[in-house]
């Protein structure tokens, strides 16, 4: 995925990679809205409403800052909350009062505050074998090659115990989810 | 964030797919929030390109009172490329937007899309440019890249001119991006690579028009990055360049691609050139560059 290409693509007005990018992001995107709002249609939009947006905007975006997949994401993500907010605004009704507003500038990021301790559970609630090679590449930040040399183990068995726990990961959120 | 790469990379692993026709609806409503480029012939990609870059930019853009260059706001710009534009497109039969053309001359076109423009809006401006140049794309369907034709006194085949539009719009679509504090990705390599040709073949013409006395020589242009190239260019009036393959020449030159057309384009006076062989010719070559530029 080279980042720099597609913004380059988008920028000079090329549908296909528009198209391409939707094939790309358009489950893990939806995925993210729907984990936040818990409502399959206002899932749909935001997910179309992100892509919309890049296509019409794309010099939002500036791959110096950091990559198009967070970039997506983090959209996403901020549309889901301000999704979230505008129904319990309604559901509360127009006429209460709003004590207090959080800055939005809070939420720029891409997991939720309650979602950051249900991953963090997730992950010690993990298997040693599983929950050790998490850790080294995502708290300590090493590279699946340095991951397996840390561990002793080949390159290859490394990577695939990191999906298996990712799987493992995403499926007991899953179950968690209220 | 570590974190945030964690949490995406597990729904990576349980992707749940939007409904399908997603992609379609997509498309239409991306294509309504912001034209695609038009479509063209292959060689006249680079200028849709750029044509929809600049839309990219003006989309983003809130300062539509500011100078941008040449004392020009985001309107009066677009009315400059829009006579420009316009200017082509009679010269190739294509559909002309804005008033009639009563002087077949930049500046004085530029003047009369202003005195039109003043009283629009700027979005109506924008559209008005936009129609003008998707309605010259279109309208090259079935020209000729080669034939020569002189719109504003410029003789330069059909093709040619049209990539000169495509660097006038991205240098101005530069000029607006900086003016915004916005970044703007360089051009596709597919883009870039024609332009820079063109930028390439010029070089002997700037240093022709500045009274350089060349001779016989010839130099090796040898431009870096996605979409950059090796040129041979005789330095003699007519002589044709053609791709460097191991020729004997005076002088050596390397740039970045995209650099070396917006010196072309009278911009990035700060941009140095590396050079092998005969260094006062590189000099020479590099001061006369931005002679052909201008509003």
């Amino acid at each position: 995925m080279d980042d720099h290409l597609f913004h380059r693509r988008v920028v000079s007005g090329d549908e296909s990679a528009l198209g391409e990018l939707y094939d790309h992001f358009s489950a893990l995107l939806h995925g993210l809205a729907l984990r936040v709002t818990r409502d399959r249609v206002a899932a749909e939009d935001i997910t179309q409403e992100v892509f919309a947006t890049f296509w019409e905007r794309p010099l939002g975006f500036d791959p110096a800052r950091g990559s198009l997949r967070t970039f997506l994401a983090t959209v996403a993500h901020r549309r889901s909350v301000d999704h979230v907010r505008s129904e319990e605004r309604r559901r509360v009704g127009a006429l209460a009062p709003r004590l207090f507003e959080r800055p939005h500038d809070l939420e720029e990021a891409v997991v939720a505050a309650d979602e950051v301790e249900r991953v963090r559970q997730a992950v010690a609630g993990l298997p040693d074998a599983l929950r050790q090679v998490i850790e080294l590449a995502y708290y300590g930040g090493r590279t699946y090659r340095e991951v397996a040399v840390e561990i002793g183990v080949p390159e290859g068995t490394a990577k695939s115990r990191i999906r298996l726990a990712l799987r493992r990961l995403a499926e007991t959120l899953n179950e968690e989810a209220p | 964030m570590s974190l945030d790469r964690l949490y995406l990379d597990l729904l990576d692993e349980a992707p749940t797919a939007p409904p399908p026709g997603g992609r379609a609806r997509l498309l239409a409503t991306a294509a309504a929030r912001r034209r695609p480029a038009a479509s063209c012939v292959s060689w006249a990609r680079p200028y849709a390109g750029r044509v929809a870059a600049m839309d990219a930019v003006f989309a983003s853009a809130t300062a539509w009172d500011v100078e941008i260059v040449e004392g020009w706001n985001l309107q009066e710009l677009l009315g400059h490329l829009t006579a420009k534009d316009g200017l082509v497109a009679a010269a190739v039969g294509a559909p002309v937007h804005g008033p009639p053309i009563t002087v077949d001359e930049p500046m004085a076109r530029t003047a009369a899309l202003h005195a039109h423009e003043r009283s629009r809006s700027l979005l109506e401006t924008r559209r008005s440019w936009r129609d003008q140049a998707d309605a010259l794309c279109h309208a090259l369907a079935g020209a000729d890249p080669a034939r020569l034709i002189t719109p504003g006194g410029l003789p330069l085949p059909v093709g040619d001119q049209i990539l000169g539009r495509a660097l006038e719009t991205w240098i101005h679509t530069h000029d607006t991006a900086v003016s915004e504090g916005l970044n703007l990705p360089r051009p596709t390599a597919g883009e870039l690579h024609p332009m820079a040709g063109l930028c390439a073949r010029l070089l002997p013409v700037t240093a022709l028009m500045s009274g350089l006395e060349a001779g016989n020589r010839s130099i090796r242009l040898t431009l870096t990055g996605d979409g950059g190239g090796d040129w041979h260019l005789p330095l003699l009036p007519g002589a044709p360049s053609s791709v460097y393959d191991g020729q004997e020449v005076a002088l050596s030159l390397r740039a970045d691609a995209a650099e070396y057309c917006f010196v072309l384009g009278g911009r990035g006076a700060d941009h140095v050139w590396e050079a092998e062989g005969d260094l006062s010719l590189a000099a020479d070559l590099r001061a006369a560059a931005p002679g052909l530029s201008g509003p």
